[in-house]
């Protein structure tokens, strides 16, 4: 059972797990994110690093559609969407349908954990498959059993988050994550609202799952954990890709280093 | 009805323990109903759609503004005329009653929706946001998201409006007594004629009343310690 669980390699399709062409997305006269284009290769990992407003977390939600493009063209997981204005200027490209799909395939890691604080651990964990994928409650507790020994929090599976440290919090919102079993990871800055020694054990848990071969992106302003763990890493400047490539070229270019110099 | 001075308290036990059993199902009823329409109020006072947004506004707004007992009176003789006008005009003779014990759910129910679409609306904006972004990320139906995650998350901060809202409801039943429906006030005032104790079955009704209320009280908290399960101390929040 537990070697299905585990068994996320990628399907035979040479189709990258994010295609992201000419993004963009504005709030009213603001541009945060102008002309994006990000290709995520299935099995690998991508930090997108940059200040704050740069557009990094923007362009995060941008790929589950928590923060819908005005325009561009998205294929995540084998839904393709295009986004475009209509003659009366409202956003189209998206059926509730497909959101809900696309979705499922997707899960995010936020930073302030966002755990529900009416369940327990294990309710959380259980709380997605069940409604969403429509799992019984015994196969649902299975997976989350599983996932949550994987990132070391079996024993606290009957306690409600609010009895939990952030790190705690942040690894069953790992294993909450996890549970769906998806095609593609999002990390929006998992460990910024943690405490320094709590940091640790959520960077470990990534790491963990980096070398399984999953599928992620994460914003971070951990340099050095960004820079050891991420095949491509995106310097996101004022809305625009800065820097992209291996940690090296990104962390070694003089555009990125002004910004990112000190921990790289 | 001839010996009078003679009838006491024990001899209308039964009939104002009937009234109070009364009141409770009114009240239970009426509040029953009166969260569903609390429920369906709040979502569209929060609804992304104006005309629903306008038409729910309105139904709070304007509830709460009119006194109950007017509405109450409105509804059960206006409501009355209004029906016997309408089956005259289907050919039906004859005057036309509405039930008193419908009446007055109906009346209190419409005005607890009104008053609970405000509590409601204010607890599930309390509701922190990432809670259900975390809801939408996971693809949640609207409906899952509302039953699982919106309900749950937003009643804790709503009990201690609903609780109130249920104490002024059951008090509120004593209204219903103008349209000569026996309820428990009414039994009262009928006993309390009936034998010239004014003072001992008003006093009466006072405990009877305040013993329903404490008891809720009391449930009431303990609902709410259930509902606060997940929290550190009821106190910090």
């Amino acid at each position: 059972m537990t070697s299905s669980l585990d068994d996320h390699t990628p399907t035979a399709t040479a189709a990258p797990a994010v295609q992201a062409r000419h993004l963009v997305k504005r709030y009213g006269d603001l541009e945060v994110l102008r002309d994006v284009s990000l290709e995520v290769p299935e099995g690998s990992v991508t930090s997108i690093i940059g200040a704050s407003g740069s557009g990094k977390s923007t362009l995060l939600r941008c790929l589950n559609l928590l923060e819908r493009p005005d325009q561009g063209d998205l294929a995540i997981a084998d839904e393709a969407i295009r986004f475009d204005r209509n003659p009366q200027g409202d956003v189209v490209g998206l059926d509730r349908r497909q959101l809900q799909r696309l979705r499922a395939k997707v899960s995010m890691v936020f930073q302030q954990f966002n755990l529900w604080p009416h369940f327990s651990v294990l309710g959380n964990v259980t709380e997605a498959p069940m409604r969403v994928q429509g799992l019984s409650r015994r196969r649902a507790t299975e997976v989350a059993e599983h996932y949550l020994a994987r990132v070391g929090m079996a024993d606290k599976r009957d306690a409600y988050p609010a009895f939990l440290s952030g790190g705690q919090q942040q690894r069953v919102a790992i294993a909450r994550a996890l549970a769906m079993e998806p095609r593609l990871l999002l990390f929006d800055e998992p460990t910024s609202a943690l405490d320094p020694e709590r940091v640790n054990e959520v960077l470990g848990v990534i790491r963990g799952l980096a070398d399984e071969g999953r599928t992620m992106v994460l914003v971070t302003h951990e340099m050095a954990f960004a820079r050891e763990v991420s095949d491509q890493v995106v310097f996101l400047d004022r809305g625009v890709i800065g820097v992209a490539g291996t940690p090296e070229e990104v962390f070694d270019d003089p555009r990125c280093q002004r910004f990112a110099a000190p921990a790289a | 009805m001839n010996n009078l001075s003679q009838e006491g308290l024990a001899d209308w036990a039964g009939p104002i323990l009937q009234g109070a059993l009364t009141t409770l199902e009114i009240a239970v009823l009426a509040y029953a109903i009166g969260l569903a329409l609390g429920l369906v109020g709040a979502s569209a006072r929060l609804s992304p759609w104006a005309p629903i947004r306008g038409l729910a506004t309105l139904y709070s707004t304007a509830v709460r503004a009119v006194p109950e007992l007017l509405l109450i009176i409105l509804l059960y003789y206006a409501g009355s005329q209004a029906l016997t006008a309408v089956t005259n005009a289907m050919g039906f003779s004859g005057q036309v009653a509405i039930n008193g014990f419908v009446t007055a759910v109906g009346v209190l129910a419409f005005v607890q929706g009104a008053y609970m679409t405000e509590v409601l609306r204010g607890a599930i904006l309390a509701i922190p946001r990432g809670q259900l972004e975390a809801a939408d990320a996971f693809g949640f139906s609207a409906w899952a998201r509302f039953r699982r995650i919106v309900v749950p998350a937003m009643l804790p901060n709503a009990l201690p409006g609903m609780s109130n809202l249920w104490l002024i409801l059951i008090k509120d039943t004593a209204l219903i007594s103008v349209i000569g429906y026996s309820e428990l006030f009414f039994t009262i005032q009928q006993a309390a004629a009936s034998t010239r104790a004014h003072f001992l079955f008003y006093a009466a009704a006072g405990v009877i009343y305040l013993a329903m209320t404490l008891s809720s009280t009391a449930l009431f908290a303990r609902l709410e310690r259930y509902l606060r399960r997940g929290q550190p101390t009821t106190e910090e929040t």
